[in-house]
Formats: C-alpha cells, sequence, structure tokens
C-alpha cells in the first residue's frame, strides 16, 4: 500500500527525517511511536504532502506520490487527522465533514449556479455521508453547531469524522488521543480497531505508548529522524536501542 | 426556526419592495443606482473576504474592467449594448484570474495593498493609453437596449440594476452553500487541513477571486450604460476603500451583509454630503467629513458590532432558537 523509500528531509543543517524507509502493507495498522522531536510530524508531512521530501520516494499503491499536491493525494485516498484542531471555524459540524468528501464530488461552481439535478443529487448524498460519519463518532446530535464551539476531545473526534467522509485507503492519525481523557481514550482506540477491521490502512503516530502496542501489529520507532527499530511491539519495546532513545529524553514514556 | 425564518423572509420581501417602490418616487436615480451598484461590488467583496478570508482594497479595477469592456465594446467595436453588458462581467472575471494567479500568492495585508496597486495600476493605464480613453476618457456610449428597443432616462437603469442585483444574490447564496463554497470557506479556516481534505486551494482562492471580480465588472458595466461615460477618474480609490467599509459594516460572511453595508453607508454619505454643502462651509468640508466618518464607523462597528450589523442583528434574533437547541444543519 504505501512504500516511503529513504526519505529524508532537512530544515538548515538540521534532519528532520534521513533515510527512513518504511513498508506497509494493505489494511496494516501500522504504529509510530519516538521521542519528541523524532520527526513524527514531519514524516506525516511528508506523506500528506504538506511538505516535500529532499531525497527519497513516496508511493502509494505502486504511484509515486511524493511531488503531487496534498489535495491530489487526497483524491487518491490520502486522510490526515492532525494533531492540533485544524477545523474549519464558522462552519457547522456536518459542514466541516462534507468538506472531508470533497476529494469524492465534483460539482464546480458553474453547477451550484445552475442547481443541476446533479449538483442537488451529490449534495443531499454529501449530506447523508456526512451525517453517516457524524454517527459513527457520536457526535450527529451536535450536527448543526458551528465547529469552534466544541470541546478539545470532540475536536478530535469531528478530525476523524472529516476524514473519514473522504472513505481514505490510508488514514494518518498524528496523535489522536493527547489531551484525551481516559474514557475518550477508550472510545477512540475502538473507533480505530472498527476502521481497522473494515479495511482502511491506518498509520498511528501517538505518544500513549500502551495505546499503540494494544492497536498496532506492528511499529516503526523514530529518533532523530531515523528509523532506529521496525517490528513487533514486544520486539520493539524489548530494543535496547528504543529503550536507550526513550531513556536519553523521557523515561516516563517507556515506563507506560 | 420557523420564527426566525420568517423574520428573515419578511425583511427580504419589505425591502425588496421598498427598493423597487423606492426608484418610482426619487426624482434623481443617481443616488439610487450608485447604491444598487455598490451593493453588487460589495456582494462581491464580501463573499471575498468573509467566506474565502482574502482582503481586496482594489474591486475598483474590476468596476474599471467591465466598465471599459462596455465603453471600448459600443463604441469602438460596436457590439451590441446586450452582448457587451454580458461580455463585462466575463472580461473583469478573466482580468481578476490572470492577476489573482499571482497576487493571491501574498497573504493579509500584503494582499489588499496588492490589490489597491493593481487599482492604481489601472487607472494609470486607462489615462496613459488612448485605446482605454486617455486623459479624455470614452464618451458617447450608446443607451441600453434589447432587440432595437433602447432605454430612454433613468428608470429602466434602476429595475435593471435591481435584477442585477438579485442575479448576484441569488448567485452568491447558491455557490456559498455548494461543494465550492464550503471548501472557500475551509480554507480560510486553516488551508492546510482544506488541502487534506482534498481542496485545491489556490485554485479555489483564485475561482472566488473571478468572481467577485466578475460582480464588480457587471456593476461597472452598469454605470458605464447609465453614466454613460468612462475616464481614469471614474473609479477613485478611496470608492474601492468604501466598498470595504460597507463590506464589514454590513457583516462579512453573510450573504445579505454587502447589500445592508451599502445602503446604510450609501445613505450615511448623502447625509454628510447635504451636511458638507452647507453655505459658509470651506469646499473641504466633504472630503474630510467622508474620512472622518469612515473612521468613526470602522471604529464603532468594530467595538459595538464586532461582526456587522446583519450577524449581529440575526445572533439577537436567533437567540431564542439555539436557547431551545438547534434544528436541523445543511
Amino acid at each position: 500500500m504505501l512504500t516511503i523509500d529513504r526519505v529524508s528531509r532537512h530544515y538548515g543543517g538540521v534532519y528532520a527525517n534521513r533515510d527512513v524507509t518504511l513498508r506497509v502493507a494493505d489494511g496494516e495498522l501500522r504504529g509510530i511511536i519516538g521521542p519528541n522531536g523524532a520527526g513524527k510530524s514531519t514524516l506525516f508531512n511528508l506523506i500528506a504532502g504538506h511538505t516535500r521530501p529532499d531525497a527519497g520516494s513516496i508511493s502509494l499503491a505502486g504511484q509515486r506520490i511524493d511531488r503531487l499536491p496534498a489535495h491530489s493525494r487526497a483524491r487518491l485516498g490520502v486522510a490526515i487527522v492532525f494533531q492540533g484542531a485544524r477545523l474549519f471555524p464558522g462552519m457547522s459540524l456536518l459542514e466541516n465533514v462534507m468538506v472531508g468528501a470533497h476529494s469524492r464530488t465534483r460539482a464546480g461552481v458553474l453547477a451550484a449556479a445552475l442547481r443541476t439535478p446533479y449538483q442537488r443529487r451529490e449534495e443531499r448524498e454529501t449530506q447523508a455521508l456526512a451525517a453517516d460519519c457524524l454517527e459513527r463518532v457520536g457526535l450527529l446530535s451536535w450536527a448543526a453547531r458551528p465547529a469552534d464551539s466544541l470541546p478539545l476531545g470532540q475536536q478530535r473526534r469531528l478530525q476523524v469524522a472529516r476524514a473519514l467522509a473522504g472513505r481514505p485507503r490510508l488514514l494518518l492519525l498524528d496523535e489522536p488521543a493527547s489531551g484525551l481523557r481516559s474514557e475518550e481514550r477508550s472510545q477512540l482506540a475502538e473507533l480505530i480497531t472498527e476502521l481497522h477491521r473494515t479495511g482502511t490502512t491506518i498509520l498511528l503516530v501517538e505518544h500513549d505508548v500502551g495505546m499503540v502496542t494494544s492497536l498496532a501489529q506492528q511499529i516503526a520507532v523514530l529518533d532523530l529522524g531515523r528509523v532506529i527499530a521496525d517490528g513487533t511491539p514486544d520486539e520493539v519495546t524489548s530494543d535496547p536501542a528504543v529503550v536507550k532513545a526513550y531513556l536519553g529524553t523521557g523515561a516516563h514514556h517507556a515506563a507506560r | 426556526m420557523s420564527r426566525l425564518l420568517n423574520w428573515k423572509t419578511l425583511l427580504v420581501v419589505a425591502g425588496s419592495v421598498a427598493a423597487c417602490v423606492a426608484p418610482l418616487v426619487m426624482a434623481d436615480l443617481t443616488f439610487f443606482m450608485r447604491t444598487v451598484l455598490a451593493a453588487i461590488v460589495v456582494t462581491g467583496l464580501s463573499m471575498l473576504m468573509g467566506y474565502a478570508g482574502q482582503a481586496s482594497l482594489g474591486q475598483g479595477a474590476f468596476v474599471a474592467a467591465g466598465a471599459l469592456t462596455v465603453a471600448i465594446g459600443t463604441t469602438r467595436l460596436e457590439l451590441p449594448p446586450l452582448v457587451a453588458l454580458l461580455l463585462a462581467p466575463l472580461v473583469a472575471a478573466a482580468f481578476a484570474a490572470l492577476v489573482g494567479i499571482p497576487i493571491l500568492r501574498l497573504q493579509g495585508h500584503y494582499l489588499a495593498f496588492g490589490t489597491l496597486a493593481l487599482l492604481l495600476m489601472v487607472q494609470a493605464a486607462m489615462s496613459a493609453f488612448d485605446v482605454l480613453g486617455g486623459a479624455f476618457g470614452i464618451s458617447g456610449i450608446p443607451a441600453f437596449g434589447v432587440a432595437g428597443t433602447a432605454f430612454s432616462g433613468q428608470l429602466p437603469y434602476a429595475y435593471l440594476a435591481l435584477v442585477c442585483l438579485g442575479l448576484v444574490l441569488t448567485l452568491t447564496h447558491r455557490v456559498v452553500h455548494s461543494r465550492f463554497g464550503r471548501g472557500v470557506r475551509a480554507l480560510a479556516g486553516s488551508e492546510t487541513a482544506a488541502e487534506s481534505a482534498g481542496v485545491p486551494v489556490g485554485r479555489s482562492k483564485v475561482a472566488v477571486f473571478a468572481l467577485s471580480g466578475a460582480y464588480a465588472g457587471l456593476a461597472g458595466a452598469l454605470s458605464a450604460f447609465f453614466t454613460p461615460y468612462v475616464s481614469p477618474d471614474s473609479f477613485p480609490a478611496v470608492e474601492s476603500f468604501t466598498y470595504v467599509i460597507m463590506a464589514v459594516v454590513g457583516g462579512l460572511g453573510t450573504v445579505w451583509g454587502g447589500v445592508i453595508g451599502a445602503v446604510v453607508i450609501s445613505v450615511l454619505l448623502q447625509v454628510l454630503n447635504s451636511v458638507s454643502s452647507q453655505p459658509g462651509l470651506p469646499p473641504t468640508a466633504g472630503p474630510i467629513l467622508q474620512y472622518a466618518t469612515y473612521g468613526a464607523v470602522l471604529i464603532a462597528t468594530l467595538l459595538f458590532l464586532p461582526r456587522g450589523i446583519l450577524p449581529s442583528a440575526s445572533a439577537a434574533l436567533g437567540a431564542g432558537r439555539r436557547r431551545l437547541g438547534a434544528g436541523a444543519g445543511g
């Protein structure tokens, strides 16, 4: 599904990612962990298209995507849930999620101006799809509320619903559990499990190592921009290089 | 929900009736035309600023493009007036798209000044090149008419302008509540997230800029037929500033805000005009009063109605509804 081949990205003299190679199989749920500043978010930005690699290549289902703009990658089935809120203020929850379906719909300005039958049908279908996605994350009863009125936990779920509206083949989750309470975390974990079960390929960056090890079959560990380990949760957590990387910067994560 | 809807419908109907009756009772329609044409321009500008989050201090450049299309088209190319009128928004939109591709890479204040510079360049080009009228401008624009008939007097223009305003408002409402419109509103919130949802951010910005340019061009075309004269002085920078003030006062991010802002500010300007032409006041009183009032109005709006007249009013009307819980969205 996703092949990342010796990708590097540096800012000035500092490498955020260096020779990163990852292969993610179709339908896999791959965890990515690493201490702060390991390059996890940069890697996601490279895959989603918000920054370009200095070297190396990224392919999705055999097609090179590393030079495509982000909106084209969305059309190919890449969706991302950002670490920050990144919602669309001034729009309702439903409208926020409808934007997520942008890459799957096609009615343009002219069709909207003329209210063509095709455009009206597509609008109805998009609304139904968005309502469906809101229901899956448990926010349907808030559909008409403005998105900026939501508390943080719900904002994350709204982002997940927005990503789902694109029916992604590859879903990038950047620390989806950060700032959530434990009940919200377990709801989120259930949602991720269900998405995985229905065939979505998922990349999960998470600080909560316990959550990652319980969800992912395989985990890649980044440190200082490099992949230092890649294997099953057991292999990875007992890897001396991983333990050292975590002890070096934040022992409490490994202890979880 | 239904109570608010009734209020809105009632206001729209009352406003429309007033707008249709007003030309019949007014002696001179210059003020009326100026207000309606401003409303057309400001509806586009309000969409650009409120929904897309892009500022423009130079909408006059596109008004000029539309007016020049009519002036040159009817006097030099001998196009039928209707063809010239239909062509004007297209020419203005194409012009806006062309300059929008580079200029929309600018953000915030830089974009505002970039568009202002564009307007000044258009003015300079109009006075420098005889094709565009030169220092004397273009006169002799024929009366508007369809299929052999010709408008006489001011009244038909007032209704033509009202029909155009109605079309512009309908179009704006439809576009804003569409896939394209949602993409545009999304990119104003977060370009990164919009792009990741599949919204082509650059292209969408250019498209909405072109649409606001088309509205301005339409207004320019109507004014060219009405006046019927186009010169470099027809599009002063202060008028483009006025559009921005109208948009902000009326309320950004609403379909009707532009109309309300245009009416309120136009009436205010008219009042100031009659005050400053009182005997005993120096000839500079007019501009000084105008600028001072703009400043005061902007400050007062930002202090007391930060979202503009229309959103604040409808929030007040809708407060009861929200307390009862929200209905279905869409």
